[in-house]
């Protein structure tokens, strides 16, 4: 019989961001924007992406890592505050494996200058996930994207 | 996938078994914050010397706790590093967060705000 167990760990990243928390929100809100900064693997081809976003709508990315697996991401929206709440829940798979399962939360704080972007993530970490797939995924990561992305925004501004 | 082919790792089988009960999960919880007796890890969860004995000895055999007896107390303390897996796979979720949050923040400050409506 297959083991089916899990361990949990719950963390929260803080970032204060220049701008509203109306401009911050849009970044999640809106599909477009939100692909330029959240996939980690400028090497990864897209499959499908969709966003639909609302209470009760979802997400969907599917990826593939030059290595042949697919990669999947799946969300469902729970709460949506314009502007300043969005809980969702989320999936990650390798191939046919469930690797995570998590609650995440992402408050946009007004301050005097900006945003405080509180994101807190409730993870069950699914075992199987730390199998050599499971442990790729994620960790070839590096600045590659972030310098892609500038040179695209630099070559927009010229 | 069959099960066979997921390249699994005994080690982190038996870590994942041992943290699956939340009795066992409590007392890792309690020991993370310093060595403590059978005593003084039954009496919290309200179990009995006998019950809180055999979790221990799941524990001990995932390699999540180490115990030494001294006269007629037995004092478990974490084995150190038992955990390091784990924490390692969510201090990466955490660095690939910060990543597209850094991605994030570079994209606003390059993007104008919409007026209000």
């Amino acid at each position: 019989m297959a083991d089916a167990n899990a361990a949990h760990s719950t963390f929260v990243i803080e970032r204060p961001l220049a701008g509203s928390p109306r401009h911050a929100f849009r970044f999640w809100a809106d599909a477009a924007l939100k692909q330029r900064w959240i996939s980690c693997h400028p090497d990864w081809t897209q499959l499908d992406y969709s966003l639909d976003f609302r209470a009760g709508g979802g997400e969907i990315s599917r990826t593939r890592s030059p290595d042949g697996a697919e990669h999947g991401v799946t969300a469902r929206y729970l709460d949506i505050v314009e502007g300043r709440r969005i809980v969702y829940a989320y999936d990650m798979t390798v191939d046919a494996l469930r690797i995570s399962a998590s609650l995440a939360t992402v408050l946009f704080i007004p301050t005097g200058t900006g945003t405080l972007m509180q994101f807190t993530e409730q993870l069950a970490l699914l075992d199987g996930s730390t199998d050599a797939k499971g442990r790729r995924d994620g960790s070839e990561i590096g600045f590659e994207r972030l310098a892609l992305e500038l040179e695209r925004d630099l070559a927009t501004l010229q | 996938l069959p099960p066979d082919a997921q390249m699994s790792d005994p080690g982190l089988d038996r870590l994942f078994q041992a943290l699956a009960d939340p009795y066992r999960r409590g007392m890792v919880d309690q020991l993370s914050r310093g060595p403590a007796s059978v005593k003084a890890l039954a009496e919290p969860a309200g179990l009995a010397l006998p019950s809180a004995l055999k979790h221990l000895g799941v524990l001990e055999a995932g390699g999540i706790v180490v115990s030494e007896k001294s006269g007629r107390v037995r004092t478990y303390r974490m084995q150190p590093g038992a955990l390091a897996d784990i924490e390692a796979w969510v201090a990466q979720r955490q660095r690939n967060w910060n990543q597209s949050f850094d991605r994030l923040d570079q994209l606003m400050a390059q993007t104008p705000e919409l007026p209000e409506e």
